[in-house]
């Protein structure tokens, strides 16, 4: 068979054809292996934090907190916390400074509600500092210097005092906004 | 714009010259759909590569997180076992696309000179291959990869000379743990992946380099690689692409079977391509199978093609490797039929079944403590309980006829069919005397000619027995099963009157309480009905049956698990616990 002027066309069809077809075979297998997974992969952008009431923890004795406010840090042991797949049954799961005012009494996050470092109370000048950034925060925890890279004060939870015992409700809260807003 | 850009990257990475070259490989006598393997394989291997390092972002290998991560994967992460199953069947298409590829250039002579080499590394890309099976199987660190993988590793205790050396190092010790898993990972997914890319560049550099081998005659006009071969060859790949999604699809993914625990045996079985090598080893020595065989095919390997050279070689080859495939087939239907023919088997695959169904309830309810998602088996009186009952009371008892586990029993049967105890329907029946001396109940004891079967069941009256079930549903209201609807007070009452004889409803010598107390301070000469059956009850019963409260010296054969140390108090209450729950279906 010789090609005549008049197969060219289909030729060139046919070979369109077979291309676009490979193309589009070779592609979908090129993709498919990352594609099987993405759902996974996301999945954790997918999934909006615990919504859960926070619970109450017990933390300490109203007693043992000092009556002229001086904070004083407490380990917060959660009764159960799950990651992934493990549940950890009164685990410590961060830190709180305790301010007793009365029969009040304020709890402030240890962590530093710029990028996370942990806050010291500094006795000396009876004050908060974070020595990552040199956020500086006053007793009722609001940022005291112009230049604090803190973009709000330190970050406070729900607290109760029952039969002289104190609970709060532990929450963490998403880092460097100015508004505080649960993670 | 998009030709500019193109012009820009090609100048400084001659990126076009390179594509040029891969895709318009000359391909003598036209594109055919006999040289689709090695692509399919090599985008088999691609999909691994991608799905396995996925699978990464959610593994955690020790001993209490490696079940656990694939479990959370499989359940709790979207689309994760689908993800799963893709890199298992994957896995599965992999081994037979390589036998597929492998008779290709077997019956096609492509092994021959100048070839050599390249068929060389073809065998140990296989090789790499089933190792990759091999180490993968073990991740999940369920019972089945547990178990099956303490096989192999044992074999490679026969090598002489460096075996049991070799065998601790890739354990990671003497015994299965952490470090196990740590190596098989590193294993499957660094050392023996980095391998095999190594292969494949110089699979394909060789192959490239010799070209294609034809097949005579030539069918058509030689034509190039692109876009007809690829075409095949992508169809080919899509083709396998489906086969594996339709496979994940109908099976849900890949199998999870409860996490690994070397307490609770299971019947060891590699993966179906391993068959024929697991029947092989009912019939030669550990040795054979480990050694000799392997290194006798690996050199038959090594000299196809050389064999192939001479004269009738080829032919023989190629009936030379349909034979290995045919015994390999033989031996692996053989292996599947006998453990299909075999009960104890078909048992131990159903209770491993329950049980990874169990576990996930569990973990999905209560989570998994860190010690790992075993111990939720090992605390459950569901599972555990029956464990118990079969190692220690099923040499008498039954539970449905069976052990507790679902296997039958060698021992003819010596005491009561626990399933149901102290129900209603179990104390009905068991007050009927014909049932009360059958084997199901007390036909194995000596009490069968004991007096209440002799002096009371036996002499009833039809008035009489119409009584009885009454007095079984006071009995088994007393053993507070869980299963069961608490009476009302007046019932209870009533059913009291009835058990007292306050109405001399029973015959002198035939009433209840003539021998068996109920609430009362005085000591029948038979065992004290106060709570019968109730978890309190059961517990005490099975410490000590020859308490003065129960059988005292009556007692019958009946171990004191209790008293005489054969059981902890925590196993007895995990035994009562499961006794006294709804009977299982099976």
């Amino acid at each position: 068979m010789s090609d005549s002027p008049n197969n060219e066309e289909p030729k060139k069809d046919r070979r369109k054809f077979i291309v676009t077809s490979t193309i589009a075979a070779s592609t979908a297998c090129a993709l498919f292996p990352l594609a099987s997974g993405i759902p996974s992969v996301l999945d954790p952008a997918t999934k909006d934090s615990d919504n859960a009431e926070v619970p109450w923890t017990k933390v300490t004795n109203l007693a043992t907190l000092p009556e002229d406010g001086t904070p004083t840090k407490f380990e917060v042991i959660l009764e159960r916390v799950k990651d992934a797949w493990t549940t950890y049954t009164n685990i410590p799961a961060g830190a709180v400074y305790l301010a007793r005012n009365g029969d009040k009494v304020t709890a402030y996050n240890l962590k530093c509600p710029h990028l996370g470092c942990a806050i010291d109370y500094r006795k000396n000048s009876n004050d908060y500092f974070c020595p990552c950034h040199n956020s500086t925060f006053g007793l009722d925890g609001s940022v005291t210097t112009d230049n604090s890279p803190s973009p709000r004060g330190m970050d406070t939870m729900d607290t109760k005092v029952e039969d002289g015992v104190v609970w709060i409700r532990f929450q963490q809260f998403v880092p460097n906004i100015a508004e505080k807003v649960p993670v | 714009m998009i030709k500019g850009l193109m012009d820009w990257i090609d100048d400084r990475s001659g990126i076009r010259g390179l594509v040029k070259e891969a895709l318009y490989e000359k391909v003598p006598g036209g594109a055919r759909w006999r040289y689709v393997w090695g692509s399919c394989l090599t985008f088999v291997f691609f999909t691994q590569v991608v799905t396995g390092t996925l699978l990464w972002m959610f593994y955690a290998p020790s001993a209490q997180t490696a079940w656990e991560s694939v479990y959370f994967l499989q359940y709790h992460v979207a689309g994760g076992w689908f993800l799963r199953g893709v890199h298992h069947y994957m896995a599965q298409a992999m081994i037979v696309l390589l036998v597929l590829h492998l008779m290709q250039v077997v019956i096609d002579g492509a092994y021959k000179a100048p070839r050599e080499i390249n068929f060389w590394f073809g065998v140990m890309m296989m090789g790499v291959t089933l190792a990759l099976s091999l180490t993968g199987y073990l991740l999940p660190w369920d019972q089945k990869g547990y178990w099956a993988t303490a096989v192999a590793t044992n074999l490679m205790a026969e090598v002489p000379l460096i075996g049991p050396a070799l065998q601790k190092i890739v354990v990671g010790g003497s015994e299965y743990g952490h470090h196990t898993l740590t190596r098989f990972f590193a294993l499957h997914a660094g050392v023996l992946p980095a391998t095999l890319v190594a292969l494949v560049v110089a699979h394909i550099y060789l192959f490239r380099k010799h070209g294609i081998h034809v097949k005579e005659p030539r069918p058509k006009r030689d034509s190039y690689f692109w876009p007809d071969q690829v075409l095949k060859d992508a169809i080919a790949c899509l083709a396998v692409l489906l086969a594996v999604v339709a496979l994940t699809i109908y099976f849900r993914g890949a199998p999870l079977g409860p996490p690994a625990d070397p307490s609770n045996e299971f019947p060891a079985r590699p993966e179906w391509y391993f068959l024929f090598l697991f029947q092989l080893l009912k019939y030669v020595p550990a040795f054979w199978g480990a050694v000799i065989i392997p290194a006798f095919l690996g050199l038959w390997m090594f000299l196809t093609p050389f064999i192939g050279k001479s004269t009738g070689g080829h032919q023989f080859n190629v009936g030379f490797w349909w034979v290995l495939i045919a015994g390999s087939a033989a031996l692996t239907g053989m292996a599947i039929s006998e453990d299909q023919a075999n009960l104890k088997h078909g048992a131990a695959i159903e209770e491993a079944n329950w049980q990874a169904e169990r576990v996930i309830t569990i973990a999905d309810s209560e989570g998994i403590p860190p010690a790992g998602a075993v111990t939720l088996l090992r605390q459950d009186p569901q599972n555990q309980g029956r464990r118990l009952f079969a190692a220690h009371c099923a040499s008498c008892h039954r539970y449905n006829g069976h052990d507790g586990r679902g296997f039958p029993v060698d021992e003819p049967q010596s005491a009561a069919d626990l399933a149901g105890f102290a129900s209603v329907d179990w104390i009905t029946e068991l007050l009927d005397h014909d049932h009360y001396i059958s084997a199901k109940y007390f036909g194995g004891t000596k009490f069968k000619d004991g007096t209440m079967a002799r002096k009371v069941l036996a002499k009833y009256t039809e008035e009489e027995k119409m009584l009885l079930p009454e007095i079984a549903r006071l009995l088994a209201d007393g053993a507070e099963l869980p299963y069961e609807e608490k009476l009302d007070e007046d019932t209870r009452d009533e059913l009291f009157s009835l058990y007292y004889n306050d109405d001399l409803k029973f015959e002198d010598g035939r009433a209840c309480i003539e021998c068996h107390d109920i609430d009362s301070e005085d000591e029948g000469f038979a065992p004290d009905l106060t709570g019968y059956g109730s978890r309190e009850w059961l517990i005490a019963f099975i410490e000590n049956p020859e308490d003065k409260r129960f059988y005292g010296k009556k007692n019958d054969r009946m171990p004191c698990y209790g008293r005489d140390g054969k059981l902890k108090d925590e196993e007895i209450a995990i035994l009562v616990d499961w006794i006294r729950s709804q009977p299982a279906a099976f």
